[in-house]
């Protein structure tokens, strides 16, 4: 064979199938909430989803098990939204490992990470040892960071991914992640409702073969917005009517933007309600104002038909604080602040000088972290530990009205119902919960066509799709459709997971790859006779045609038709051939020849038997190294009857005939091994043939 | 075979008209852009008007008449109903050059052509896309899918790329490979090998693009010149287009300079124009939104530009050198019109053009070389009705009301009256015509009423159940000679400033609502005057047109290398300059169709498709190669389950094929991969490749193409013999994959 396939390296061949092997792993958020970082790998791409924190915990205790996995060999990291367990080990993750690969996320969610991380290490008060990230990092980080529009399609290395509307927060995102033909939805944080600024997450156009949705809310089911507006707004006005304070501690961004817009507008409606402030302590929300007066095409139709008039993100009613020491404590007021679980800062601040008054009320609005003070307080203990470590009784009034933007359960059903992807991967949810809505999504898919799993934290998922590879075939190659049997040869071209194949010459018509001929022309010094060389040659060559150059009129011979032999000058022959293995071998053989006549060795032509000696001598030889090279691909190799070696692997037995290359056996894999393997040593030992096309 | 693709241009080939171009992918019919131009000739829509209700989809590019400017028309009138599809800034910034299209037009002639509501309903349906969306069409086009990709000419301004079973077609036009501030360059670049690339020659013979730095600095300059000497800038712009890119040059420079000459930006949507393209962001060039992401500063938050939405405004401004970015670019209508008669004589004023005028617009004509000394220029007011007028109009008014009344009880009468009537109806006007427009509504009013009350149709009156239509045709007609530019008929100016703006003063306080500015239904009428306006200012042309110049479309043509071309939106010398071009050097297939001649571009590219055995994929061995992974297969088809072909390992030992190397080697890149390994090297003449002492490389062959149009590659290596051969020898093999 001439052609370099024969070459004996080979890849592993994998007798499983590997390269089906879809692996989902959570890293975090495995039957927890917190931390969002799952892993993905198909067919040699692989994907991280999200990269958040804990942030019950600081340093390194916060991050997702990112020693579970190789950084450097994840080609794609895709960012949902900006909360902390989705985006805050980002920086960390950029540019304290090995990651090379590349980060997208949305514009809104960009603009508002910087700010939100920049505000995390300044609030986060830890040693400089447990510091995950410090700001430069995160400015560095943003160089690293590409954004993707809604809908945009962009493709890494054969990865293609686009995002849908998630509604969760401004700029939340879905990935639908799609991996030669397998597609991936992965949720993030979503809700399926529209509020005041935001859009509802969108059902995707296609039903993706794996979801992984996230369980925040388990098999709750929240109650309508009005009514949940309602009982918000009651509370406030009843409390603030008997002189009480109101406290709402609040994430700073994502809810607290809604729960503003409501506020300032219950007060417009209310003017009775003027004299009492509204006040926003969060100097960072101020400053992604900017952010959420720019990116108004991420938001719903309501707020855009709003922004035409005036901006419906400053407030007439709420002003904001920059710091407790502004704060004055003189009588009734509404406080948002941060944050919101009430670990430390502001909020906590206030709590722990309101909590002990039963007049004040607190609310909290959305979802609480494990291991907060605010998810203790839902509890309404008798007694709460202040910030400086004594306890005081707890009086205030505590409120849970869930504000929280993730689907409840009618929304997780129907979204799952209308998508019907055949796996469900659960995600982001605390274990409890997670497992009450497994069984229950289980009794709404009973017919047993759609698997849910919970892996926890580093418990892969394997799942296998064996997608069958198609390809195309165009060109000069596909003028004839083939019928069975006919044989089709070209050049394969793979493209991501596209397959083309085509004949060389349309290579360059197809592809941006070209063929390239190389002609090679060689110079050797030889004053003797032409005639010399033209003797020996014939001796040697099979196919030696003389003829004389047109413009030199000098002899030139032609050997096999490849190479061609010229005479320059006195002292000077020329090569030249077009560059194949044989070509250059049959030249090389020629420029070995010039020059032994040149040195002028008398040569004393060799025996004929010698040649047939040889020739017997080579046959033994190359019994013996197909031998060994089948011993070492397959190990027990014997000698069997007739000549046939007989191959035995993992107790499968294949019986090879060396003659005809025919092999015999139960095992079809190991029959096609061994005979393909067989004919690559074959065509490796086995004299060239000089007759190639 | 493969998918049926026709192309049959209805407008703007062979020449700069308007854009507008059919294409039909197997039987269903795209409408690539629905232009107009700012004459508003609707002769230019006849062949639009034949085909628009076979229309499947209409694909918008660019926010700008010559792109859009005919859809609420076509709508209106010509039964275009197909979905539009285009980018968010493409539909708002559409929607507003529309509105100002229109209000501009309502200010000087009784513009009918359509109305706000109509631009509202023809934008209301628009389908909003973003770039390197994938749009699945459904129903009727199933299998199609639509995506628009950056073309960098206008804010969200697209290349379309159509895909049909593997197959691309590209609409390419306006595209700017340059990277400006406000855009990005055009990805066209990136689409290689599409079936068929159809594309403007627009530029093809324009090559003298001049440094986009230098362009710059030649601009200030000039406009600092003229400023510093007292005298006033006009910059024609368009509505919300090119002209944003300007705004951000003199904001940058004047904040750099501390200037304190005023700068206005005056068109009927200014203020909304801005607000929107400040919500944008994600759509402008990477350095504006990253610098908005670090530092949240938006490029378009203008301190140094004041936004005015009327004249008046920018009449009661101080006194004193300014710059006034003001609509239509083409002064055929908008403030630009009204601010170039007043600023024209004086020499120390500086009339600016960013871009080429529309063929046949005043712009052009103070374009050409030598600029004229004198242009004729009909200016028209809107006024509103006083006196005896607004009686009569009242009267007028009342007298339709009861005549809409009275028409049903008429309607069979009239019917047959109707082939008597119908004639006296055509001639009544004309004659009235040579009067002025109030003289007709005053004398003739009380007359149509007294007759239509009797019911009687005698032939003068026959004209009154027409009326409405009368008007407009006296109208129509002399607007018809405002924009003629040949036919400047002289009349004399006077009647200008308070009165008319008084109007449009209250109006445009609603700001936002600017649409709801013309719903005034106060009566007024419009008055014209022509009048000589002696051009004595500097009129300066600069090119900021953002379209990539004749040298950058070959090179992106010949990357692109698509399998066929069609050209189109170019003077027929730059069309056929580009088609011999591409003749030559690019595909064999290249085509310019005339208006309404069908092409048929339909590959005739063979392909099938087959299913890759797991057996046969196991013993294929990639080589990687760039983006892509290439491998020799033998195989043989065998079969499956299903109707697919199945490609199999050959049953007995495949016959030995020539061998063939692929990669493309770039000398430069070859050069500097012989210095690192320690060979001397250097590029000895006619493009040959010295390397140590001996030995040569070069390329023969067809050269100078780029792109790999040209097929194979032929390298010559050539030296004597020598162990240097040998290595470089290997050197060169080592760059490419032998199959």
């Amino acid at each position: 064979m001439a052609s370099s396939s024969a070459s004996l390296k080979r890849r592993e061949q994998p007798m499983s199938r590997e390269g089906d092997q879809l692996i989902v792993t959570p890293l975090g958020a495995g039957n927890e909430v917190g931390r969002s970082c799952v892993y993905m790998s198909f067919r040699g791409k692989t994907i991280l989803f999200d990269c958040g924190i804990n942030p019950a915990y600081s340093g390194m205790a916060a991050l997702p098990y990112f020693d579970e996995i190789d950084p450097s060999t994840i080609d794609v990291l895709l960012i949902t939204h900006f909360h902390l367990d989705h985006a805050a080990s980002l920086p960390y993750f950029l540019e304290k490992t090995t990651f090379k690969g590349r980060v997208f996320m949305t514009h809104a969610t960009k603009a508002i990470y910087k700010l939100l991380l920049t505000d995390y290490v300044k609030v986060s008060k830890v040693s400089v040892e447990d510091m995950l990230f410090d700001e430069h990092d995160i400015n560095k980080s943003m160089d690293k960071i590409e954004v993707i529009d809604f809908h945009q399609t962009v493709e890494v290395n054969g990865i293609k991914f686009w995002c849908y509307t998630a509604g969760h927060v401004l700029g939340a995102a879905m990935f639908m992640v799609d991996i030669a033909g397998v597609r991936i939805l992965y949720t993030g944080d979503y809700s399926r409702e529209e509020d005041r600024h935001l859009r509802a997450a969108e059902l995707p156009q296609f039903s993706p073969d794996i979801c992984i949705i996230e369980s925040t809310s388990g098999v709750q089911l929240h109650q309508s917005r009005h009514i949940r507006e309602k009982r918000f707004t009651d509370v406030i006005h009843s409390t603030v009517a008997q002189g009480g304070r109101v406290l709402i501690p609040a994430f700073a961004l994502g809810r607290a933007q809604e729960l503003l817009l409501i506020l300032d507008e219950y007060w417009a409606n209310h003017p009775d309600l003027h004299n009492i402030p509204i006040y926003y302590a969060s100097p960072l929300a101020k400053k992604c104002m900017a952010v959420y007066q720019t990116y108004i095409l991420s938001m719903n139709d309501r707020i855009r038909n709003q922004f035409a008039n005036s901006n419906p993100f400053v407030f007439k009613h709420i002003s904001a604080l920059n710091s407790i020491d502004d704060f004055r404590d003189v009588g009734p007021c509404v406080v948002m602040a941060s944050p919101g679980g009430l670990q430390s800062g502001f909020s906590r601040q206030l709590f722990d000088i309101w909590c002990s008054d039963k007049r004040n009320a607190c609310i909290i609005p959305g979802y609480m972290v494990e291991g907060t003070l605010a998810k203790t307080i839902i509890n309404e203990p008798k007694e709460v530990t202040l910030m400086n470590g004594l306890t005081a009784p707890l009086n205030m009034q505590v409120h849970y009205i869930s504000f929280s933007a993730h689907a409840d359960y009618a929304q997780t059903s129907t979204f799952l119902k209308e998508l019907m992807p055949p796996n469900i991967i659960l995600v982001h949810g605390e274990a409890n919960e997670m497992m009450r809505l497994k069984q229950k999504l289980f009794t709404e898919f009973p017919d047993g066509n759609t698997r849910i799993m919970n892996p926890k934290n580093c418990e892969s998922v394997e799942l296998y799709f064996n997608s069958e590879k198609m390809a195309k075939t165009i060109g000069r190659l596909a003028e004839k459709t083939p019928d069975v049997g006919d044989s089709v040869s070209g050049i394969l071209v793979k493209k991501g997971f596209t397959y083309q194949i085509m004949a060389p010459d349309d290579l360059h018509v197809f592809s941006q790859l070209s063929t390239a001929t190389v002609t090679q022309r060689i110079t050797i010094p030889f004053s003797g006779a032409f005639g010399v060389i033209t003797h020996r040659l014939g001796k040697i060559f099979e196919s030696v045609d003389s003829s004389t150059d047109e413009e030199t009129g000098l002899p030139a011979l032609k050997v096999h038709e490849r190479v061609t032999v010229k005479q320059e000058s006195e002292k000077h022959i020329s090569l030249q051939w077009s560059s194949d293995p044989i070509s250059d071998m049959v030249s090389d053989s020629i420029v070995a020849l010039v020059l032994n006549i040149s040195r002028e060795v008398p040569k004393i032509i060799v025996e004929e038997e010698v040649a047939v000696k040889s020739e017997e001598e080579n046959g033994k030889k190359v019994e013996k190294v197909i031998y060994a090279l089948l011993v070492s691909l397959f190990g027990d190799v014997k000698l069997g009857e007739n000549g046939k070696l007989v191959i035995t692997v993992d107790g499968n037995v294949a019986h090879l005939d060396k003659e005809t290359g025919k092999v015999e056996g139960e095992h079809e894999g190991l029959k096609e091994r061994v005979r393909v393997a067989f004919h690559r040593i074959q065509s490796a030992v086995k004299p060239i043939p000089l007759s190639a096309e | 075979m493969g998918t049926s693709v026709q192309v049959s241009p209805l407008c703007g080939v062979y020449n700069e008209n308007p854009l507008s171009y059919l294409v039909s992918i197997d039987g269903f019919n795209f409408l690539l852009d629905c232009g107009w131009n700012d004459l508003f000739d609707p002769s230019l829509l006849e062949p639009l008007s034949r085909v628009a209700s076979t229309v499947d989809a209409v694909l918008l590019s660019h926010p700008d008449t010559l792109h859009l400017g005919a859809l609420p028309y076509a709508m209106k009138q010509l039964g275009l109903s197909a979905p539009v599809y285009a980018t968010e800034p493409v539909h708002r910034l559409g929607l507003l050059t529309m509105y100002d299209q229109y209000l501009s037009r309502k200010q000087v002639s009784d513009f009918d052509l359509f109305t706000l509501d109509d631009i509202d309903s023809a934008f209301q349906n628009v389908i909003r896309l973003t770039f390197s969306q994938n749009y699945h069409l459904s129903g009727k086009g199933e299998g199609i899918v639509i995506a628009p990709h950056v073309a960098g000419h206008m804010l969200g301004g697209s290349i379309w790329k159509i895909t049909k079973d593997g197959e691309e077609v590209v609409y390419a036009v306006d595209y700017n490979h340059r990277k400006e501030r406000h855009l990005n360059g055009t990805v066209l670049q990136s689409f290689v090998r599409p079936a068929v690339l159809i594309t403007d020659a627009y530029n093809a013979l324009y090559t003298n693009q001049t440094q986009s730095h230098h362009r710059d600095t030649e601009f200030l300059d000039t406009i600092s010149k003229h400023l510093e000497v007292g005298g006033n800038v006009l910059l024609p712009v368009d509505t919300a287009g090119r002209v944003l890119e300007l705004l951000l040059i003199l904001e940058q420079h004047w904040s750099q300079r501390a200037f304190s000459f005023p700068i206005y930006f005056l068109t009927y949507v200014s203020s909304s124009t801005i607000d929107y393209v400040k919500s944008f962001l994600e759509w402008m060039s990477d350095s504006i939104s990253k610098s908005f992401e670090t530092s949240r500063d938006n490029a378009f938050l203008l301190r140094h530009v004041t936004l005015l939405i009327n004249k008046t405004d920018l009449d009661n401004a101080p006194p004193g050198p300014k710059v006034v970015l003001a609509s239509m670019a083409s002064l055929e209508a908008g403030f630009a019109r009204d601010i170039f008669v007043e600023w024209a004589n004086d020499p120390r004023n500086l009339v600016l053009f960013t871009e080429t005028g529309q063929f046949g617009t005043l712009a052009r004509m103070l374009q050409s070389a030598p600029p004229p000394k004198f242009v004729k220029v009909t200016m028209s007011k809107r006024v509103p009705l006083a006196g005896e007028e607004l009686i009569a109009y009242e009267e007028e008014q009342n007298r339709l009301k009861r005549e809409e009344a009275l028409r049903a009880s008429l309607v069979k009468e009239e019917e047959t009256k109707a082939s008597h009537g119908p004639d006296e109806n055509s001639s009544e006007p004309m004659v009235v015509d040579t009067k002025t427009t109030h003289d007709v509504v005053g004398s003739h009013g009380p007359a149509y009423k007294d007759i239509l009350i009797d019911g009687f149709v005698p032939p003068s009156s026959s004209a009154a159940p027409m009326f409405p239509f009368y008007d407009n045709t006296a109208d129509w007609d002399e607007y018809g000679e405002v924009i003629n530019p040949d036919d400047y008929v002289i009349k004399d100016e006077d009647m200008d400033r308070g009165a008319m703006h008084a109007g449009g003063d209250v109006d445009g306080r609603l700001d936002e609502a600017t649409a709801s500015l013309m719903l005034d239904t106060r009566p007024s009428k419009v008055i014209s005057n022509e009048l000589i306006v002696t051009v004595s200012c500097s009129l300066v042309k600069m090119d900021y047109e953002g379209r990539s110049d004749g040298r950058s479309i070959k090179s992106t043509i010949a990357h692109v290398s698509p399998l066929k071309l069609v050209l189109v939106h170019a003077t027929a010398e730059a069309t056929e300059h580009l088609k011999q071009h591409s003749l030559n050097s690019i595909c064999p297939h290249v085509y310019a169709p005339k208006i309404e001649e069908t092409v048929d571009v339909t590959s005739d590219l063979c392909a099938y498709k087959v299913q890759l055995s797991e057996k046969l994929m196991s013993n294929v061995i990639f080589k990687k190669l760039g983006d892509s992974e290439v491998a020799w297969v033998d195989s043989e088809v065998g079969k499956t389950g299903s109707e697919m072909r199945c490609l199999q390992p050959m049953g007995s030992a495949a016959a030995p094929h020539k061998p063939v190397l692929v990669g493309d080697l770039k000398m430069q890149d070859f050069k500097q991969f012989l210095s690192s390994k320690g060979v001397q090297v250097e590029f000895a003449g006619g493009g040959a490749l010295r390397c140590g002492e001996y030995v040569t490389l070069r390329k023969v062959g067809p050269t100078g193409q780029k792109g790999g149009a040209s097929g194979p590659q032929q390298i010559l290596i050539e030296g004597p013999l020598c162990e240097d051969y040998y290595k470089i020898r290997d050197y060169l093999y080592s760059q490419f994959y032998l199959l």
